[in-house]
């Protein structure tokens, strides 16, 4: 743990951070045995009282655990960090991979034989009932194949709750679920169920009773268990405990009062939506927004601010107790069981202030302090942001755990407020996830975050007459083969051609997996939380949201992009190379001497992230066929209700870059077959060579504002740039051009560690872009000497 | 209009000059971000220099014997039969009379291991380089470093891409060691917007051991610049074993009390060039020479402080 610029965590965090990080994870079946018992028993009922009966079931009998150095109570699993089954998601997968969990190389999960014994005694009732055998099923026969052969991937989609939003956090607080409860009797008495929508509302309206009866129960198990420990507990602990129990019996049912009673009720809620339902993404919105009345109010009478930060690191090390297993396919989509709980703070006001308030920097440094995967954090950045907080978040960058990642209000407000979000709401935006962005408690789920279109695949079988490469197999209308391809516009229609088509599919696949998440898994709770659900009488799914634009994720677009650039230079321009040639050498993936020769005249074309036009106008006008051509198509909720009910483009593509590119084919960009991809927007790995400036450029040249499930940009530095003031001032200068003039979306930077250089060190090809500096002297890592190059090690480890 | 018929001039009579590379985002080359441009040739010889391929005025080669498999494809394309096998160890190299600079050798090698050092530009191609990172100077108050090697070696193709980046609202500084007649750099000096001057050695003799010139030149400019009250700032190179002891210290801020300067920085030895040397087959005589830190330099700072110099360690 860092203990310089934000200071030391109290002994009591120290204990529970070292506890939760030595746990290996493993699975939880309490959750899939009291689902499948409440299935069972509610088989008869509308699918949203299941669903409620459900979470009724789960809360009131689930084991509750009070752990020995918390002040905030609630617990996902019987363990921290054991991940729940969600048996009613998907279970085919669960059962095949079984005694594989433990085995894996990476998100590797323990399960007993006894708890291996009880899924197996579950899967025959799921057989046919879950998410995922209805949406399968439920795919036309021409998506299904190019669901099958992984071109277009939505698993996710039909294995996981949706999440991807955040929920009303600031009337449970001001008000209380008691509120919530009331306002759906009112609705559920004025009903006439005569009229066939108010009887469709008076079911979600009973089952969302049944749910907030059901949270009660569970808060108050919390207090009476907190109450019994007391008996038995030293003094201190005593009154902490009592404390907890008059906290539990009061939240989240009551209005807040305190802080502690704030943060206690925002974690029962978020705990209870990732009880409800195990998608992921589920963020906290503007925490330091709604939560600062209470901040506030705290310290004024008394507490001190060391108390409060302690209080918001327990919550912190709440969060990173929340796991959620998943199948190895998705697994590697998703790697390091990510669970994105975002928090946003700071940004500015809806009268343009800045909105940095004692507890943003509380959150600052309470997330720095605790150092941890959880919470995902986003700091908002706006023109006014004061250069004091600027520097701290340089400072918590410096950590090197890719946090916080900035999201540009520059962009972002203007962006919102023209696709019909209100002002108040537009300003009032948070990130959600890790990239992506919406209005807290007013936008539905998956603000991104539906099926994946990978592009270089999709060139790749543009240029080979709609038929896939690896496989031959036939996947949509050609126009014909590259060797038949006289003029350089002849790819691009090709690529157009195609990218529609497959645009086209992903639609059908994304509506396919909304209809049976509608019909099949509607979530009670969340959906309260959300306006106008209740207002309106339907679930999220139904078209309750109040702002309802998701996205897709496009994968691939730096190599898109490249691959066009090599293609029209160094075949139809300068002529290096043959169709033929080309052609060849990608189908042998670069194999022999004449392949390597062929490859390194396709690494010597522009690569886009060099801010040089001729490549960056390419991976603009690839990409303008999918913003043209996705405008056109209408989510599941369109014309029910919802401002939107469309779509937008979005490339958080999270850690989808491996194994999309691992089912790729060698592509004109010099790629080899299986390599990564690049990730989001950024450039391809290791070709952006002129430094940060250019990146940024080439990044602020596509149409960003139209691409608002994120506009992913990772960047490195090396710790040499981070050391001294004046180097951190200029990194702060970059970052504002890059906002304030550029308009640039989002970065997050990732700090090179001692084990990169070593490895750069050891493969000095893998790594030609990574600068380092000294005063007055830069120069690439690669050529420096093996001594120079271990001194510069040896101190990267004295400064972290 | 007088502008104008100024810049068309300065086309006629050549605007082209030899660099090395263009680089974005320096950080330590003056006020706010900045693009270097580094200039190619130098009239100095530092024996320690960390960009020894600036050295010399025209384009050359490099061959990384790391990645070199001897494999003589160089040879067979080179149109001029200019690649000869030289050396004990049959490593390919260049000989400079017949090589026309077609670059087919190092586009050939399968290895990639030959490198170009040095390319001839115009100065309408750097300006129109730097003018891509506009919006990073105008935000942080930065600008174009002209850097070396030794602007002033260039000193007709430095004005005429000085007189251009300033016309495009452009800040310009210049790095260089300041060793020509007073006239020459006052020529440079009236161009530009901020000067970065390296003083090697206080002592002339010194001066010539490490650098192959005396230090008369220099000191005269340090003098001449101070009386221009352009910003300026004067570096010195601590480099081990020639001027790094207390004594050079004392030498050094002498000097600098004589000559008006109040404040100094210094730029600790550093091995960033080490292997640059061998890329170019080129001796070294400060190989596995340990680099300093700014923590080595503590004691040496402090003389200078007695001095009343304010000394700063590092950019």
């Amino acid at each position: 743990m860092m203990e310089s610029y934000f200071g030391t965590s109290t002994q009591r965090i120290k204990e529970f951070r070292e506890k939760l990080l030595a746990v290996t994870p493993a699975v939880c079946t309490e959750r899939a045995v009291l689902t499948t018992k409440a299935y069972q028993e509610h088989e008869m009922d509308q699918v949203v009282l299941k669903r409620a009966y459900m979470v009724k079931e789960i809360l009131e009998n689930m084991s509750i655990f009070i752990e020995p150095e918390t002040l905030i109570v609630g617990n996902q699993a019987k363990e921290n960090r054991f991940a729940p089954i969600f048996p009613e998601y998907a279970m085919d997968w669960v059962i095949e991979e079984l005694d594989e969990f433990d085995k894996r190389n990476g998100d590797r999960f323990l399960i007993s034989e006894v708890n291996k014994k009880i899924l197996r005694d579950i899967y025959p009732y799921w057989k046919g009932r879950t998410l995922q055998d209805k949406g399968y099923a439920a795919f036309p026969d021409e998506a299904k194949v190019i669901y099958d052969l992984g071109i277009i991937r939505n698993e996710g989609n039909i294995t996981s709750g949706d999440a991807h939003l955040a929920v009303d956090y600031q009337t449970v607080l001001q008000k209380g679920l008691r509120s919530y409860r009331q306002r759906t009797q009112e609705k559920l008495d004025a009903l006439d169920y005569a009229e066939f929508e108010d009887m469709k509302a008076g079911y979600f309206y009973r089952a969302i009773l049944i749910v907030i009866d059901a949270v009660e129960t569970f808060a108050h198990r919390y207090a009476r268990l907190a109450k019994e420990q007391a008996k038995t507990a030293g003094a201190q602990r005593k009154q902490e405990l009592e404390q907890i129990a008059q906290i539990c019996e009061r939240v989240p049912m009551e209005p807040a009062r305190t802080f502690q009673e704030a943060l206690q009720s925002v974690w029962f809620i978020h705990l209870i939506l990732q009880i409800e339902s195990n998608g992921h993404s589920l963020s906290f919105g503007r925490f330091d927004q709604y939560c600062f009345p209470y901040y506030e109010k705290s310290i004024r009478d008394g507490m001190k601010p060391e108390e409060a930060e302690e209080l918001l690191e327990n919550l912190w090390l709440k969060t990173l107790t929340i796991n959620k297993i998943r199948s190895w396919g998705h697994t590697r989509f998703a790697a390091g069981s990510p669970m994105y709980q975002n928090i946003t703070i700071g940004g500015q006001t809806v009268d343009g202030e800045d909105a940095v308030n004692p507890l943003t920097w509380a959150v600052l440094r309470s997330v720095a302090r605790t150092h941890l995967p959880q919470p995902n954090m986003t700091v908002r950045y706006f023109s006014k942001m004061s250069p004091e907080f600027m520097d701290a978040c340089i400072e918590c960058i410096r950590l090197g755990f890719g946090m916080p990642a900035f999201n540009n209000d520059e962009i972002i407000i203007p962006s919102l407020m023209d696709k019909g979000v209100s002002k108040e709401d537009a300003y009032n935006y948070s990130a959600i996830g890790c990239v992506e962005v919406g209005v807290p408690g007013r936008w539905g789920y998956r603000c991104t975050g539906m099926s994946y279109l990978n592009f270089p695949k999709t060139l790749m079988t543009a240029l080979n007459d709609g038929v896939d490469v690896n496989t031959g197999k036939k996947i949509c209308k050609g126009l014909g083969h590259f060797l038949d391809m006289e003029r350089f516009e002849d790819v691009m229609k090709a690529w157009d051609y195609t990218a529609r088509q497959l645009i086209h599919t992903g639609v059908i696949l994304d509506n396919c997996a909304d209809m049976v998440v509608e019909q099949e898994v509607p979530d009670i709770l969340c959906s309260a939380l959300v306006d106008d659900c209740i207002e309106r009488g339907k679930h999220l799914k139904e078209g309750g949201a109040h702002y309802d634009i998701i996205s897709q994720l496009q994968v691939g677009v730096a190599n898109l992009g490249d691959s066009l650039a090599a293609l029209k230079k160094c075949v139809y321009e300068e002529e290096q190379l043959t169709r033929k040639e080309l052609w060849d050498a990608l189908m042998n993936d670069f194999a022999d001497e004449d392949g390597k020769r062929i490859r390194r005249i396709l690494m010597l074309a522009p690569k886009y992230g060099n801010d040089n036009d001729y490549v960056d106008d390419l991976v603009k006008r690839g990409y303008e066929t999918y913003l043209d051509e996705i405008k056109k198509y209408k989510n599941t909720r369109y014309g029910r209700g919802p401002i939107g009910g469309t779509y937008y483009a979005g490339t958080s593509s999270v850690a989808a870059n491996v194994p999309q590119g691992a089912g790729t084919c060698a592509t004109p960009d010099g790629r080899h077959f299986g390599e990564p991809l690049a990730e989001g927007c950024s450039p391809s790995h290791a070709v952006d060579l002129s430094g940060p400036t250019s990146v940024f450029k080439s990044v602020s040249k596509l149409e960003t504002s139209q691409i608002f499930g994120g506009v992913l940009l990772n960047q490195k530095v090396t710790p040499a740039i981070l050391t001294r003031a004046e180097d951190r001032q200029k990194l702060d200068l970059l970052i504002r051009t890059f906002f304030d003039v550029l308009k640039g979306w989002h970065v997050q930077y990732n700090v090179v560690s001692r084990e990169t250089l070593l490895d750069a060190q050891k493969h000095p090809d893998k790594y030609p872009d990574l600068i380092v500096r000294v005063a007055g002297y830069s120069a690439f890592f690669h050529v420096l000497s093996p001594q120079t190059q271990n001194d510069i090690i040896a101190r990267t480890e004295q400064q972290f | 209009m007088e502008q104008e018929l100024m810049e068309d001039k300065i086309m006629e009579t050549g605007g082209k000059g030899y660099i090395l590379q263009i680089q974005k985002f320096s950080i330590h080359d003056g006020p706010g971000i900045r693009t270097t441009v580094f200039f190619k040739g130098c009239n100095l010889r530092c024996k320690w220099c960390a960009n020894p391929e600036s050295q010399r005025s025209r384009p050359e080669f490099t061959l990384d014997r790391l990645k070199c498999i001897r494999c003589g494809r160089c040879m067979e394309i080179c149109d001029q039969k200019a690649r000869t096998v030289t050396g004990p160890q049959g490593y390919p190299a260049a000989d400079p009379a017949g090589c026309t600079m077609c670059l087919a050798c190092e586009q050939s090698c399968p290895q990639m291991a030959i490198g170009c050092e040095g390319r001839q530009v115009t100065a309408d191609e750097v300006v129109a380089e730097a003018l891509k990172d506009k919006p990073f100077y105008d935000h942080s108050g930065g600008g174009v470093t002209l850097s070396g090697g030794e602007v002033l070696m260039q000193r007709e193709f430095a004005v005429s891409l000085c007189r251009k980046l300033r016309g495009n609202g452009i800040h310009v500084a210049v790095e260089t060691a300041a060793a020509v007649p007073a006239e020459q750099f006052q020529e440079l000096l009236r161009e530009v917007d901020y000067l970065f001057v390296d003083l090697k050695h206080y002592d002339s003799g010194k001066h010539r051991e490490g650098t192959g010139v005396l230090n008369e030149l220099v000191l005269k400019n340090i003098e001449v610049l101070r009386d221009s009250k352009k910003p300026f700032r004067i570096r010195i190179p601590v480099i081990p074993g020639f001027n790094d002891s207390a004594k050079d210290a004392a030498g050094f801020a002498e000097v600098l009390n004589r000559l008006g300067v109040p404040e100094v920085q210094l730029l600790p030895f550093h091995q960033m060039g080490e292997r640059k040397y061998e890329l170019l087959g080129r001796e070294y005589t400060y190989r596995g020479k340990p680099q300093l830190h700014p923590e080595d330099l503590e004691t040496y700072r402090d003389i200078f402080e007695k001095y009343h110099i304010k000394a700063q360690v590092g950019a």
